[in-house]
């Protein structure tokens, strides 16, 4: 495998600074612990989500390929991408940049720069994985002790590359070995792959509540006492939305490793969930001390 | 009933794809996650494409209520792009000016885009204020909305790309009427 050396670019999506604050500063938190060096990719801009290619594809393509454009005027080798969705928007553009002249061409018109295809998009989940299993395991110094954690990979994740350009599957594995790092137990249950209507979450937020739900509702079955997520809008809507079944912690991937390495910040972002997870770390930290 | 094949052509043109792979087996309707709010699943939409149904499918609610998770292409025996398709369709909708039932997701849609426009980026307090005023629903989010703030999760100072010309260059060249 590749050395990972240097600093590490990245595509933060407009999210990550601000309700999924948890995310981003968590995220902080463990780069510096696992001392890598991160930066933003300067300038980024919105990738035009869901609004863009749900009505012009061509806005879709020109917002998402400035910021690869960007990346390209920067040297940057690989740029990795925090947010599943942001991920298949660029990642999307580049295909159509790539395979179509026309798109080429209409790129170049507008902008008056050539994009030539050097940047490797990467979804941070990859990035870990090069980072490995071994260095993670060496900062976890606070490992929690068995919590039940439901991992919630979403749709878009679970997709296969060919239509999104990132499957999960191979690295489910390497995800669980993560957790268990961390000092958690993945459960076993049947809905870590179904969409939870995120997109829906405002404009026909019954649709969302029945979603996330069922979600919810399997978690619980299966005893987890939190579910792990990896991408921000789910994490909203799975706090947010959900009527009938009753409130369980979400947890991005990234809280769950940055507190098992004994993160001192982890209280500013831990105050920002909607579904206070605190009553279950402090359950947690008795039973390490008790333990 | 006629066929307007007309139609089926012009989905094809613009989406790159040829839907006539469909053999109906349901697979995405029956894995579709949003199916009870559509008024036509996706089998459905699939099919009156072909039957060159341009009425009944540029005003149906379902084009606009697809999530876009990609449950149904990735279970396709046929590897028929449902999403795109619903890409297509909704763009199509809106070209045409036909009457769209879902109003509140077309609202969302130009309000964020009215964002990215102004600003390069999305500014979510903004966003939820501005799509709120506009669709009247003022209430319906005001308790999560207020926990949102209290949390000062949103950011209260909109932050802007400094590559803001190229954003407007993308409007003004990249043909961005939506
Ligand atoms: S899954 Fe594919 S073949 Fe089956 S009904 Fe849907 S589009 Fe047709
Ligand atoms: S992409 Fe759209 S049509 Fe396909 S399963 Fe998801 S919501 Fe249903």
């Amino acid at each position: 495998m590749e050395k990972l050396d240097g600093a590490i670019r990245y595509y933060p999506g407009c999210s990550l600074g601000s309700s999924a604050r948890e995310m981003g500063d968590s995220f902080q938190e463990l780069a510096r612990m696992l001392g890598l060096e991160i930066s933003p990719l300067e300038d980024w801009s919105c990738c035009g989500s869901s609004p863009a290619h749900s009505t012009n594809p061509n806005l879709a393509t020109l917002l998402a390929a400035r910021n690869l454009l960007l990346a390209q005027e920067q040297g940057v080798k690989d740029l990795m991408v925090m947010c599943p969705s942001c991920f298949v928007r660029l990642k999307q553009a580049e295909r159509e940049i790539l395979t179509s002249m026309e798109k080429a061409q209409e790129l170049e018109r507008v902008f008056h720069r050539k994009y030539r295809g050097g940047v490797r998009l990467r979804f941070f989940l990859e990035i870990l994985e090069q980072i490995g299993l071994e260095r993670v395991k060496e900062i976890m110094r606070n490992p929690f002790h068995g919590l039940k954690v439901a991992l919630y990979y979403g749709c878009l994740l679970s997709r296969p590359d060919w239509i999104t350009g990132f499957d999960v599957a191979p690295y489910e594995r390497f995800i669980e070995d993560l957790v268990r790092i961390a000092g958690a137990d993945p459960v076993r249950w049947p809905y870590s792959k179904h969409c939870c209507g995120a997109s829906l979450a405002v404009t026909k937020p019954g649709t969302s509540d029945r979603l996330v739900d069922r979600i919810r509702h399997y978690a619980l079955e299966a005893k987890a006492q939190c579910i792990v997520v990896f991408c921000s809008l789910c994490q909203m809507n799975l706090e947010l939305r959900g009527k009938a079944s009753s409130p369980l912690p979400v947890l991005y991937i990234t809280e769950l490793l940055a507190l098992a390495a004994g993160s001192p910040n982890a209280r500013k972002w831990l105050s920002k969930h909607l579904i206070d997870p605190l009553p279950l770390l402090r359950e947690q930290m008795s039973l390490a001390r008790s333990g | 009933m006629r066929v307007d094949s007309s139609f089926k052509e012009e989905v094809r043109k613009r989406s790159g794809q040829r839907f006539d792979a469909c053999f109906q087996c349901l697979s995405c309707a029956g894995g579709c996650p949003v199916v009870e709010d559509m008024d036509y699943n996706p089998t459905q939409i699939v099919r009156l494409v072909e039957f060159g149904q341009r009425e009944r499918v540029l005003a149906s609610k379902a084009i606009w209520v697809c999530v876009g998770c990609h449950a149904c292409v990735s279970q396709c025996p046929n590897r028929v792009n449902v999403p795109l398709l619903m890409d297509t369709l909704r763009q199509m909708a809106l070209e045409q000016g036909v009457e769209v039932p879902e109003k509140r997701i077309v609202l969302f849609h130009r309000t964020f885009l009215d964002q990215v426009r102004r600003r390069g980026r999305i500014y979510e307090l903004g966003l939820a204020a501005r799509y709120k005023l506009a669709s009247w629903t003022l209430f319906q989010d005001l308790i999560a909305g207020l926990k949102f703030l209290w949390k000062r999760k949103f950011k209260f100072l909109p932050e802007a790309v400094k590559g803001l010309s190229d954003i407007r260059t993308i409007w003004r060249e990249g043909d961005g009427k939506a």
